[in-house]
């Protein structure tokens, strides 16, 4: 069996989700995982991730990982890489990741495969995990491949965000032993010199983050009917948004429009009500991955996007749709 | 003595006048050279019709329009007596006592008169009825000037009742002496420098509405970005600006309330060239906020009656803005569209072909097909507007018209180049021409006029030349002969009356002159035109030009310019509007649904949807 390494993302103290997923990934592949903590308070998201059926956990505590520097986590994993000799590197496909991820592969002189959305022939698959394969998006989403590493190990792969659930990680009998690793980094080499992190000024409503949105237009026709789409989102837990006509009336906050004038979003499930689907509306939403039209207008250009199309009267789908969530 | 003291007042008020004209010609020769010559006979026409014979002047504000040509003629016409006042003042010689000039005087008094009448209305229009166009204060010098005028014509016309050899009448011919040459001092640095400049820079007005000739980026062009980067023609404009504001009052933007005044550009160039700060930026002289207003929609050049271009100013200005990556963020999401899928939209292509699949659409073949139809990124992606190009189709198809698409067509690149990213727009321009050239159309027909300003005009830099016309243009000539069908629509069958407005695209009424074509097939298809405010070769545009259909603050600062056109529409009383451009289409149809209950009666058609039905 090949021997797996995670590196799992945490920031003083504070696990990254995705960290989970790269070990749903992981766990795919194969058996034989080690997970890899950096940075500095490690021990505490060590401890979270010793839950996951895994052979162990190991931290890597140095000065040089806080703040995070391209310099420092390439020479510091770099180093760890060379100790632990895994077969296979496996990270989350997180901003950071993508940062340095390139350089350590480089630096190794080995395979990295980014983004990855599945994996063919590991363990899950009952395979030997030897000749395992990558599935990627190529040319935008349009299609995808599957990739393998060639060359010595290890090869490098990143997850894409939410290609697994974190909830479906295989959990251990008892939680796997915690040891750490001592590295030696020449801070002098560290190029970057970070500031102090910040977040700039967002929208108050940040609808390009939601997972479900719940949109309205102008098939709502008053503003007091509002409510049930208000009610649906509640429902199925979904942020609201709208068409910009509705917005203009006032009757939703401006900062709720989608579409050209307004926000681009890409949630898993967009529910269009009432939406006629004009194409400014359209380009703001056509990234999501499930689209859910309803429109009393057969001809509604919402259909030609939309996975599913309902055509009715929105007063008494949406209501039943509520009562079958709720039951 | 007399003759002496002419002399010296005459050679200093000379040398006034030389100095202030000949630092403006340094300005204006500082500049990198633009003037171009091209299209002779074209440009001759325009001189006649717009100089000479005050065309422009006259056709949208025809009172004043008309009084101002009855003081350019008389002034015209007092050329060769002023002349001859000055050879005999100067004593070099005295042709008053020959017959002619006697027949000569007889026959200046109706110019004298008319140019009398003219200049009192132009007076008090300024200085008392202050139309909004001429500037929010009163222009002490202009009415110093109009009162010389009047001074120099009741002067002129005094001297028939009045001996010449009394002391009233050397005082009146030293009047009238006097007053040319303070007038002459006093021109070159105020807007009746439009005297001397205007024949020359309509002369040099391009002769295509809004020419913004390719950047060279081997030369390492980048658009306009200081002071020093106004072309001479540009520089030219500046000094000859009359302040008419007939570019104001007709610009879409201002009109809905945003900052942007094109005479203010103008001006602001002005004042800048003659303070000299060479490499101030034109973001901090015109305002980075102001360029981005601008719909190019051309209403202030074309409407110009002195021949000053303010689109290449504008969008040159943006292109420099652009080259440092100071364009807004909407702006950014679209070139990201455009490059990424080579459409404005961001789109798939296979939501096109999906598209040409269910049209049955052939790939064209010259050996097979009359015509190529350029379906552009509204055709190709907008389900709305295919519903348009659908009733082309079957319009072309029923006339026996072989057409075909091009497998693999990219947006033209207008979005771009009108926004002043020159560099994408040259990327989807040489990819274009070089599908056009290998397919080999002679003729293209489009529905939309943007693409047909873009492939006719901008691509012929490239030197690709092939003839491409509006659908209205070719299907009003293939269904020349017919009759609206007696079942259709246009008596409608629920009863309720069907009042026709139609909306003229920039694009398509003003930058291409089609103004008769969609008329005409409308009053053949049984449509009675309710022409609205701004129609034909001067429209209001819809708001959707010069990228500002991504534009994410429509409404601020003022109004949206398509809320601004929907009323202008609405107040025709007509309850359908027909539109012949797929922006036009979607700003007012946006418009509409924002205003809600006030805009349901309205019903949009596309002027091919409403042949469709009633042929």
């Amino acid at each position: 069996m090949p021997g797996i390494l995670v590196v799992a993302e945490q920031r003083q103290g504070k696990l990254n989700r995705a960290s989970w997923e790269s070990i749903v990934g992981a766990q795919q592949i194969g058996n034989n995982i080690t997970v890899l903590v950096p940075g500095t308070n490690t021990h505490g998201p060590a401890g979270e991730l010793a839950a996951a059926q895994v052979r162990e956990v190991v931290t890597l505590e140095h000065p040089a990982l806080e703040p995070y520097t391209p310099d420092g986590f390439t020479a510091a994993l770099a180093d760890a890489i060379g100790q632990l000799s895994p077969d296979v590197v496996v990270l989350p496909h997180t901003y950071q990741t993508r940062d340095f991820a390139p350089k350590l592969a480089a630096r190794l002189d080995r395979a990295i495969i980014t983004d990855v959305t599945a994996v063919k022939g590991g363990a899950a698959d009952q395979g030997t995990g030897v000749s395992v394969s990558f599935v990627r998006p190529m040319f935008q989403g349009k299609l995808t491949a599957d990739v393998q590493p060639q060359g010595p190990g290890p090869h490098f792969v990143t997850f894409q965000i939410g290609a697994y659930r974190a909830d479906q990680v295989a959990k251990g009998a008892a939680p796997a032993a915690v040891r750490t690793l001592s590295i030696d980094v020449d801070a002098s080499k560290i190029r970057q010199k970070p500031e102090a992190p910040f977040q700039q000024a967002k929208q108050a409503v940040d609808l390009s983050q939601a997972e479900r949105i719940v949109s309205v237009g102008r098939g709502i026709k008053e503003q007091a009917n509002i409510h049930i789409a208000e009610e649906l989102a509640a429902a199925i837990n979904a942020e609201i948004a709208a068409s910009r006509p509705i917005c203009d009336a006032g009757w939703l906050p401006m900062e709720r429009q989608v579409g050209s004038s307004g926000q681009t979003v890409a949630p898993k499930l967009y529910l269009a009500l009432g939406i006629s689907g004009a194409i400014q509306h359209l380009v703001g939403m056509k990234g999501a991955n499930t689209i859910v039209a309803i429109n009393k207008d057969p001809d509604a250009p919402i259909f030609e996007v939309a996975d599913f199309g309902i055509v009715g009267d929105l007063f008494e789908i949406v209501p039943a749709i509520i009562a079958a969530v709720k039951s | 003595m007399a003759t002496l003291v002419f002399w010296l007042l005459f050679l200093g008020f000379v040398a006034a006048f030389a100095a202030q004209v000949a630092r403006r010609v340094w300005i204006i020769a500082a500049g990198p050279d633009n003037f171009s010559f091209d299209n002779l006979p074209f440009r001759i026409k325009r001189f006649v019709f717009d100089v000479v014979l005050q065309k422009r002047t006259i056709k949208e504000r025809p009172l004043p329009g008309l009084m101002h040509a009855l003081v350019f003629w008389g002034f015209v016409a007092f050329g060769g007596y002023t002349s001859v006042e000055f050879l005999r003042g100067l004593g070099i010689v005295d042709l008053t006592g020959t017959a002619w000039f006697h027949l000569y005087r007889l026959a200046l008094v109706p110019f004298a008169s008319a140019v009398l009448i003219g200049i009192v209305f132009l007076l008090v229009r300024r200085a008392f009825v202050r139309p909004i166009a001429l500037g929010d204060h009163v222009s002490a010098e202009s009415i110093v000037i109009a009162l010389f005028i009047a001074t120099l014509m009741v002067t002129f016309l005094v001297t028939f009742r009045l001996d010449e050899r009394t002391t009233a009448g050397a005082v009146n011919w030293w009047v009238h002496m006097l007053v040319i040459l303070a007038f002459l001092a006093l021109i070159p640095a105020s807007k009746h420098f439009h005297l001397v400049a205007s024949p020359l820079t309509v002369f040099l007005k391009s002769p295509e509405l809004g020419n913004l000739p390719n950047l060279d980026f081997e030369k390492e062009e980048v658009g306009l970005e200081t002071l020093k980067d106004l072309k001479s023609k540009m520089r030219l404009d500046a000094f000859t600006c009359v302040e008419c504001g007939r570019c104001q009052v007709n610009c879409p933007a201002w009109g809905a309330g945003k900052a942007l005044n094109p005479k203010k550009i103008i001006l602001q160039s002005q004042e800048a060239l003659l303070a000299g700060d060479a490499d101030k930026k034109l973001g901090a002289i015109y305002s980075e906020e102001v360029l981005w207003q601008c719909t190019t929609c051309g209403a202030c050049e074309n409407q110009c009656p002195v021949g000053i271009e303010h689109l290449p100013i504008l969008i040159g200005s943006r292109r420099g803005l652009v080259s440092n990556g100071d364009a807004p963020d909407y702006l950014g999401a679209m070139y990201n569209q455009l490059e990424r899928r080579s459409n404005i939209w961001g789109l798939g292509y296979d939501q096109r072909t999906k598209f040409v699949q269910s049209a049955a659409l052939e790939t064209f073949d010259p050996a097979k097909h009359d015509v190529m139809v350029w379906l552009g990124c509204a055709g190709s992606f907008d389900g709305d507007f295919q519903k348009s190009l659908r009733s082309l189709f079957e319009i072309l198809r029923g006339r026996g018209i072989k057409f075909g698409v091009l497998a693999k067509e990219k947006c033209t690149g207008d979005p771009a180049k009108r926004t002043g990213n020159e560099y994408m727009f040259q990327e989807l321009a040489n990819a274009n021409i070089e599908s056009l050239k290998a397919a080999g159309p002679k003729k293209i027909v489009t529905s939309c006029p943007h693409c047909v300003k873009t492939i006719g005009n901008d691509y012929r830099k490239f030197g690709y030349e092939v003839e491409i016309v509006h659908s209205s243009v070719f299907v009003e000539e293939l269904t020349r002969g017919l009759a609206a069908s007696p079942g259709g629509p246009a008596v409608s069958t629920d009863g309720v009356e069907r009042r026709v407005t139609f909306h003229d695209p920039c694009y398509l009424g003003r930058y291409a002159g089609k103004v008769d074509e969609p008329r005409a097939l409308l009053t053949r298809f049984g449509a009675d035109i309710a022409e609205p405010e701004r129609n034909r070769d001067n429209p209001y545009c819809c708001g959707a030009g010069g990228g500002l259909l991504f534009a994410d603050k429509e409404e601020e600062p003022g109004s949206r310019i398509s809320d601004v056109r929907f009323k202008q529409l609405q107040a025709t009383g007509a309850n359908v509007v027909v539109t012949a451009c797929p922006f036009c289409s979607i700003m007012l149809k946006g418009a509409q649904a924002s205003a809600g209950s006030t805009g349901e009666a309205t019903q949009f058609v596309d002027l091919m949807t409403f042949v469709k039905d009633r042929l």
